[in-house]
């Protein structure tokens, strides 16, 4: 790693008017070659890792990266993740975690472009390698308020369906626990009636369940809501330990949505059939997981985000179906970690070097992760 | 009495010295709200600590300056043909739309090119490719620099395009104008930063419509060098 | 002594060059012109020239401040409320803003003359004055030594305002207004019924100085006001004591402040742990940041530290801090 990376400073065509140039030793310290996130520790705070492709495509291929960074990955011709305060808080409390006991709730917090969804993302790599059933949702606000299609819920009347969504979800779900998937211990503890002729058995595999689900897009919302009462009852039984991971979990709570009835009516959250799942996954009433949330004001309509704080985001009903809860905020790069941001931006060849560089984009962006990235785009 | 006259002509020296100096300096612009004498600011850190250094600031600091620009900044970005050349993007006083199709289009010129540096496999392939937008954009502007131009000059009655040599501002603006106008001949459904971007990077590596279009224009110069001598008549 | 010098000066000093004028001037021979008619000269000569009358400005006298004797009896010199006079008041005043120069002084400034001046009520003419009324006065309770003990036996302050007509009634409608004002921990309460008087009373409480004023205009005439007052004052304290029946339906949405015993975290918590939040332990201080949290609103500092006790509760490593 550290070999190919010098051979890319040396050999690259030097700038016309450099002056403090990079020593290729120097740049060293803002990279780690460490890429399991579960050895990653307050030394390797403000130091990239590189997640190897395989996992990235397992992952991430249908979400949890924000789209902005994801094209820079694909400009920077990998993915790395900065190892930050927040994701090492969280990770060293799920070390210490008592799996008999009920679950903890995390919520990340912050102002936009802070870098929650990817600290959420180091935590999820995090699951995965430890062997978590990883029951990740992207972001909420693309079922609430960017929902492909709706329609009303025939297994729940009174509740509306966003079957698109909730079959592309699952194709997802699958995807990142294929490696949990495989055990066969895995089984739907009741029956599952779809209509006259379909029928899922008690006994049979989760991978049924879910393949039912992708197929048979008009159940799929129904599926998705049987999937997390399945995982619950699992976990509970010690099967399978879980890691919810939610972005933009205010969008739960959020009463307004761009999910309408087929009336035009608005439909609040608690009248989507996925949202019940996901709000029974993250109470405190079963045991062997972990909740990772983020709230972010992004979920809300403009004129409503006021603040970035939890207790606003979630309201009085997200705030007491939470409660007790860990918040953990994310906060704008130390000079540490912008000095960082700065190294790595100018590796991947990303910004040119040139004196007081640092300073004056430190100054123009407030040191806010994703301002950077914004002005650095131009340069 | 005669000192009253010795210091109004001191006075008056002084104010026609002040001129001078600022003549030296000044930049003629006929609709300017300035009058001639004023001179232009100097904003840049590093100019003025080089004045500083030499002791010109002592005389500058007396003759009158005009007021700097809301664009002219400290910045270390700052590029005077860059910034000329969003002014020239610019369509009715919306800068801020200029600077951010600008600022696109530079980001996708670098993305392009990163694309092609990674997917280049030695490392002279490499070393060829240009990553910085802004050095790209000079490349660009420079290679499409008209060495000559036609004038229509009327000759008995007859308009003649006859080759002229051309200055370097008019050189350089018609560069821009011609970068701009194949940016914005485009299908629909491009967006003009893109396609800004494509023809900055073609013209930095000399092809391309805009330095196809210089090099039509050198070739009808060289056709019509039999008029030359009409400049003169 | 100045009256003699100021009739000399007008009578004889002022008329000479008058009258050398005159004596002086190229005056034609009469004589020679006796038995004929009067001769019109046109010819102007400087002597004659003489006898355009100038503009004398009046001459202005010395200010009476010069001559006043540092001892004097002031309340003589100024008995009543006054204009101010310059030359009266022998004291060098600078009033007024004038952007290039030093503040204009007091003759002709228009300011000093349109400000209220008190120099009628300086403090030996008080003295006098209050000698005068001494008779008519009893003296000061001892009892009343300071303002705590004027406060603590006179809780009431009541304030109205008469009015003085020149005008065909004597009445006027300002003078009906009584406002009377009193501290609120005069008065005995418990937590409800001082709940229940705070809403009644409203903006009529100022909660950084402590008073409840009460301001009563709506009957024509000031006793029938502050008759009025008084019963709202008794009223208000009565009705706060008086429990209502629909009171009991006063749900949590409706509460001034967070009581964590009533809310839905105290049953999170108990059903988290499957125990009475007595019986678990670090409960305490996790309600008590829930409190905080709460009651203060919610803020880095406030979040912060229920993060903390979150961590304690649930037995979770405390927050790490990397620079």
């Amino acid at each position: 790693m550290l070999k190919v990376v010098s051979k890319e400073v040396l050999g690259a065509r030097l700038p016309k008017n450099i002056r403090a140039l990079c020593v290729a030793t120097h740049s060293q310290k803002f990279r780690t070659s460490e890429d399991k996130p579960s050895y990653h520790s307050s030394s390797n705070s403000a130091q990239y890792y590189k997640i190897p492709q395989d996992i990235r495509n397992q992952l991430f291929a249908h979400g949890g990266i924000p789209k902005s960074y994801n094209i820079q990955t694909k400009s920077f011709a990998e993915t790395c993740l900065m190892v930050r305060e927040p994701s090492l808080d969280i990770i060293n409390c799920i070390k210490s975690i008592d799996y008999s006991k009920p679950v903890n709730r995390f919520v990340l917090y912050g102002k936009k472009g802070s870098g929650k969804s990817l600290a959420l993302a180091h935590v999820v790599h995090y699951g995965l390698e430890t062997g978590h059933l990883i029951l990740h949702v992207p972001w909420v606000g693309q079922w609430m308020r960017y929902c492909k299609e709706y329609s009303n819920s025939e297994l729940k009347p009174g509740n509306v369906d966003i079957n698109l969504d909730a079959a592309n979800w699952l194709v997802h779900f699958k995807t990142q626990n294929a490696h949990v998937l495989s055990n066969a211990d895995l089984v739907i503890g009741q029956d599952y009636v779809w209509s006259k002729r379909e029928k899922t058995q008690k006994g049979a595999h989760i991978l049924e369940l879910i393949e039912h689900g992708i197929s048979r897009v008009k159940y799929a919302s129904s599926c998705v809501l049987g999937l997390c009462m399945e995982i619950k009852e699992l976990s509970k039984k010690g099967k399978c330990k879980t890691m919810v991971a939610i972005d933009g979990y205010n969008g739960f709570f959020y009463p307004k949505t761009r999910v309408y009835t087929e009336k035009k009516e608005m439909v609040p959250p608690s009248k989507v059939t996925v949202t019940e799942g996901f709000l029974e996954v993250t109470k405190f009433d079963w045991n062997n997981a972990v909740c990772v949330l983020t709230v972010d004001e992004i979920a809300s309509a403009k004129e409503d985000q006021l603040s970035h704080m939890p207790k606003y985001l979630l309201g009085k009903e997200g705030f007491e179906h939470l409660d007790p809860f860990i918040p953990v905020a994310v906060n704008e790069y130390t000079d540490k970690e912008f000095t960082s941001c700065m190294e790595y931006y100018r590796e991947r060849k990303w910004v040119q070097p040139a004196p007081g560089q640092d300073e004056e984009l430190s100054f123009l962006s407030g040191s806010n992760p994703y301002k950077l990235m914004q002005i650095c785009a131009g340069l | 009495m005669a000192l009253v006259k010795t210091l109004a002509n001191l006075k008056s020296v002084q104010i026609l010295t002040n001129k001078l100096a600022a003549l030296s300096v000044v930049q003629q612009n006929g609709m300017s709200m300035y009058p001639p004498y004023y001179i232009n600011p100097i904003f840049k850190k590093d100019a003025q600590v080089e004045l500083f250094e030499n002791g010109e600031a002592q005389k500058l600091a007396h003759i009158p300056t005009k007021a700097a620009l809301i664009d002219q900044t400290c910045s270390i970005y700052y590029d005077d043909d860059i910034r000329l050349f969003r002014n020239y993007i610019m369509r009715s006083g919306r800068k801020s739309l200029a600077r951010e199709l600008l600022d696109k289009a530079f980001e996708k010129v670098k993305r392009s090119q990163l694309e092609k540096f990674h997917k280049a496999k030695t490392e002279e392939d490499k070393n060829k490719i240009v990553l910085d937008p802004r050095e790209v954009f000079h490349m660009a502007v420079d290679n499409c620099k008209p060495v000559l131009f036609l004038t229509p000059i009327k000759r008995g009655g007859v308009k003649y395009q006859v080759p002229v040599p051309i200055t370097e501002k008019k050189s350089q603006f018609l560069s821009m104008k011609w970068l701009i106008e194949a940016a914005t001949d485009k299908e629909r459904t491009v967006h003009f930063p893109e396609k800004l971007a494509y023809e900055l990077i073609d013209a930095s590596n000399n092809t391309g419509r805009v330095v196809k279009r210089k090099q039509d224009l050198h070739r009808q110069c060289e056709a019509n060098r039999a008029y030359a001598h009409y400049r003169w008549s | 002594m100045s009256v003699i010098t100021r009739i000399l000066d007008k009578n004889v000093v002022k008329q000479l060059p008058k009258r050398a004028a005159a004596y002086y001037s190229n005056k034609p021979n009469i004589e020679e012109d006796i038995g004929e008619f009067r001769v019109l000269y046109l010819k102007t000569s400087k002597a004659q020239a003489f006898t355009k009358k100038k503009y004398q400005k009046p001459e202005v006298l010395p200010p009476r401040s010069n001559e006043m004797p540092v001892d004097q009896n002031w309340g003589n010199v100024w008995p009543g409320p006054r204009t101010f006079h310059p030359a009266t008041v022998p004291l060098p005043l600078r009033q007024g803003y004038v952007s290039k120069g030093s503040p204009p002084d007091k003759y002709a400034n228009a300011e000093l003359m349109k400000i209220p001046n008190f120099l009628h009520l300086t403090p030996p003419v008080i003295e006098r004055q209050c000698a005068a009324l001494k008779k008519f006065c009893t003296p000061w309770p001892k009892a009343l030594s300071n303002d705590e003990l004027c406060e603590k036996h006179f809780p009431f302050e009541v304030i109205s305002s008469n009015y003085c007509h020149s005008s065909p009634s004597i009445r006027d409608p300002m003078a009906r207004i009584v406002t009377i004002k009193f501290k609120l921990n005069d008065l005995k309460f418990d937590e409800k019924s001082r709940d229940k008087y705070l809403r009644l009373v409203g903006d009529r409480y100022n909660s950084e100085t402590g008073y409840v004023t009460i301001v009563t205009d709506r009957c024509p005439t000031q006793k029938q006001n502050y008759d009025y007052a008084m019963y709202l004052v008794t009223a208000l304290y009565h009705e706060s004591w008086n429990v209502e029946a629909w009171e009991e339906l006063k749900t949590e949405a409706d509460m001034e402040k967070y009581i964590w015993e009533n809310n839905e975290s105290k049953k999170s918590v108990e059903k988290l742990f499957g125990k009475n939040s007595e019986d678990i332990a670090e409960s305490k201080q996790y309600a008590n940041a829930v409190i905080n949290f709460m009651n203060e609103g919610e803020s880095d500092y406030t979040l912060a530290n229920y993060g903390d006790s979150v961590r304690i509760l649930l037995g979770l490593p405390a927050k790490t801090n990397v620079l």
